[in-house]
């Protein structure tokens, strides 16, 4: 019987490339398929089939996205990043998800699962959910939405210095929101009639990103997990500033892990308000650790997570270790 | 008790994709037969339908279809069409703009939909084809809600954002008389206020080809020739396909709108034969039953109705029957009212007969003609005494009935009256 966290890895049988001898009648197939996707998607197609090289793989699979996307919203696509959300960013519903399976199965041989699909919410999740499938490698972790309930209960931070609202995670980046409300207890005070959020309280908000990253979306050993009780901060680099970011703004922040290796955890990260850069910083670093698995700390459950009044705020603030990635000044 | 008005038609049918050429056709008596390509070769005895025009549907992929450039519709909708669904939602467009519907007219409680199709036979064998050869799981997920009887209806609820009553009708060739009939009552009953009743069928060679087995399709191989109702000469129905799509609405909702209603709907009847699964009462027990219930829910005497467009198919026993109910329904010879059957002009359309030809008698009342029988030269000594006309009369009815049959021996019968 698997454990808890190869399965949530994923539990896919390896589905390795067959080498099977590519026949003009396979390339006529194939042509027939892909009638309505670029003449590059089937090139791509064509290589893959022929040599099984799976760096062919994200130009079929975009290819086929692209077919089945509304025409006015594939400039989308065009210089998406992983990041393009297949329902809310390209309007695909479930059906049409299932049009796109159906299509990429035929077109590289392999069987998609059921329940393997429901997991598949952005481009990046599909680039890479399609490409361990090919490559016979574990399938990584999905998309997770997780509301501000859910991030109160698993991150270390806590109110009144969290700045996350709502955070998604993937195996590959994190996003998150946070709405400047005014109230902020530092606004007082920066600056004296002119509340402006500190640059530096933006870099906390990466990094509380960052951490909510490594504790929900990281790769881990079998049978072990991050502990948010051993993140801090270690260092940043290349930090900019580019706009004066004030209440009532929406800081839209991402973060992606550039490398990983026990125990330090670098990521790029950037926030943005609508369009306009705020803040972008060319790495920020993170040191980290792991415990077992076995016993859950952390019950997820929306009555466990009782953040909703000061003074509990205060009580767990006061209960929990104090601030591991707090920049400071 | 609210009355109940025709506001609204579209057509996409062998004679004409909208009610101007429609109505050229039925006044000039122009049909729309073809040889259909499909039915030449030797071992199909049938040769000729009634043939849509403007629109290629002979793929299983709806994204191969041609259809007029004046129809946008996104790929999201058309993937889970079959080929009346596509001639239905052109209809549909046709019907809206017809009847002057905005958006908020259209979805809300208070206005549902009724349809009727036989499905898609032609697209249910490719799907269960496909299921059979590349296995359950390579098959389209939309196979089902664009093959099976009710595509018609799920595609254009969902299309439309219909939020009233809403359901598919199946009495084969009654169907769509039964879908106004039941729309009618909403209306009268209260339920809702604005109805679209839907009639379509594919009108290819799985819809029409597997009526040659029940020997119901003329073999007729010249066009001018096939579809032939109350001749002696005639030889079986000629199978067509399209869609035609009516607006009812309630007085209320005419007078609030401003618009000029094509004909009032009186009432309606039906009844069955309790004879044969396939063949009509000799006698036409229903057909005559439904009529007469028909006129007394209308409160209109016999001698009052001016126009019966009949279902007469052009088959052998069909014809013979509904003639037998005419003259017993209307027994003073003298005062009988003129009778043709358009599909002679359209061929027999099946589920979309009913709503395709009380869309015709809602053009005739509008534009003050009787379409004539066309193709008629001899008639059929058992439907004599018979007023019909071989030529269109250009002098408007009052108050018209429209029959319609279908198998088991369904029958319904339809009142309406002009809008003075």
């Amino acid at each position: 019987m698997p454990d808890a966290v190869s399965s949530s890895l994923g539990t896919a049988k390896p589905n390795p490339p067959t080498p099977k001898p590519f026949a003009p009648e396979d390339e006529a197939a194939l042509r027939e398929a892909l009638k309505r996707c670029s003449p590059s998607t089937f090139e791509a197609a064509v290589q893959f089939r022929k040599t099984g090289n799976a760096e062919h793989v994200p130009a079929v699979v975009i290819g086929v996205i692209e077919r089945f996307v509304e025409p006015d919203l594939r400039i989308k696509l065009k210089d998406a990043d992983d990041d393009l959300r297949l329902i809310e960013d390209l309007g695909i519903d479930s059906l049409t998800m299932m049009e796109i399976v159906i299509l990429v199965e035929d077109v590289l041989q392999m069987t998609i699962n059921n329940d393997e699909l429901r997991n598949l919410r952005t481009v990046g999740d599909v680039k890479t959910f399609i490409d361990c499938k090919i490559r016979g490698l574990p399938l990584p972790k999905p998309t997770k939405f997780i509301p501000i309930e859910h991030i109160g209960s698993v991150m270390p931070v806590q109110p009144p210095f969290l700045f996350l609202n709502e955070a998604s995670v993937s195996s590959t980046a994190a996003n998150g929101k946070y709405k400047i409300t005014g109230q902020e207890f530092f606004l007082q005070g920066h600056f004296k009639d002119n509340p402006v959020m500190p640059a530096s309280i933006m870099l906390e908000a990466l990094g509380q990103l960052a951490v909510l990253y490594l504790l929900e979306g990281a790769p881990t050993e079998p049978g072990k997990m991050v502990s948010s009780q051993m993140i801090f901060f270690t260092g940043c680099e290349g930090v900019r500033a580019h706009r004066q970011c004030k209440p009532g703004d929406i800081l839209t922040l991402s973060i992606k892990p550039k490398r990983m290796k026990m125990p330090l955890a670098t990521f790029e990260g950037s926030i943005r308000v609508g369009q306009e850069k705020a803040v972008i910083v060319e790495e920020i670093t993170l040191t980290f650790g792991f415990v077992d698995a076995v016993n859950q700390p952390v019950p997820i459950t929306v009555n466990g997570a009782d953040h909703g009044s000061a003074a509990s705020s205060a009580e767990s603030a006061a209960a929990t270790p104090p601030l591991r990635v707090a920049m400071g000044g | 008790m609210p009355r109940v008005f025709l506001t609204g038609l579209g057509f996409v049918t062998s004679i004409g994709n909208d009610a101007g050429t429609v109505t050229r056709s039925l006044r000039e008596l122009r049909h729309g037969f073809e040889l259909y390509p499909p039915f030449q070769k030797p071992d199909i005895p049938c040769k000729v339908i009634g043939t849509i025009k403007d629109f290629g549907t002979d793929s299983t992929d709806p994204e191969d279809w041609t259809f007029p450039a004046a129809y946008k519709i996104k790929r999201e909708l058309l993937r889970t069409m079959a080929p009346n669904g596509l001639f239905a939602h052109c209809a549909m467009l046709q019907a809206v703009a017809d009847a002057k519907l905005t958006e908020p007219d259209i979805s809300n409680p208070d206005t549902g939909l009724y349809a009727a199709s036989a499905g898609s036979p032609f697209l249910l064998h490719h799907h269960n084809d496909r299921l059979k050869q590349l296995g359950v799981m390579r098959c389209t997920p939309f196979g089902i809600v664009a093959s099976i009887a009710g595509t018609l209806n799920f595609n254009l609820i969902a299309a439309f954002k219909i939020q009233g009553v809403s359901c598919g009708f199946s009495s084969a060739c009654a169907s769509s008389a039964h879908a106004l009939g039941y729309a009618f009552d909403d209306l009268v009953l209260g339920r809702q206020k604005r109805m679209f009743v839907v009639g379509a069928e594919d009108g290819n060679v799985d819809a029409i080809l597997p009526f040659a087995g029940m020997r119901t399709l003329s073999l007729q191989t010249d066009p001018n020739l096939a579809s032939r109702p109350f001749d002696a000469a005639r030889d079986g129905f000629v199978g067509t396909g399209g869609a035609t799509v009516i607006v009812l609405e309630t007085e209320d909702e005419v007078v609030r709108r401003g618009i000029t209603p094509y004909a009032e709907f009186l009432g309606w009847g039906q009844a069955s034969d309790g004879y044969n699964v396939a063949i009509s009462h000799p006698e036409g027990g229903g057909s005559a039953a439904a009529m007469k219930l028909a006129l007394r829910a209308a409160h209109v005497a016999p001698e009052q109705v001016d126009y019966v467009n009949a279902h007469a198919t052009s088959t052998l026993i069909g014809d013979i029957s509904e003639a037998r109910a005419l003259r017993s329904v209307f027994k003073d010879a003298a005062r009988r009212p003129l009778v043709s059957s358009t599909k002679a002009l359209t061929g027999h359309g099946l589920s979309l007969a009913g709503a395709m030809e009380t869309g015709f008698c809602g053009l005739a009342l509008r534009e003050g003609f009787i379409p004539g029988n066309a193709h008629l030269t001899k008639i059929e000594p058992e439907c004599a005494g018979l007023n019909i006309p071989l030529t269109t009369k250009n002098t408007p009815a009052n108050i018209v009935v429209k029959n319609s049959s279908g198998f088991g021996g369904a029958n319904v019968a339809l009142v309406l009256k002009r809008v003075a």
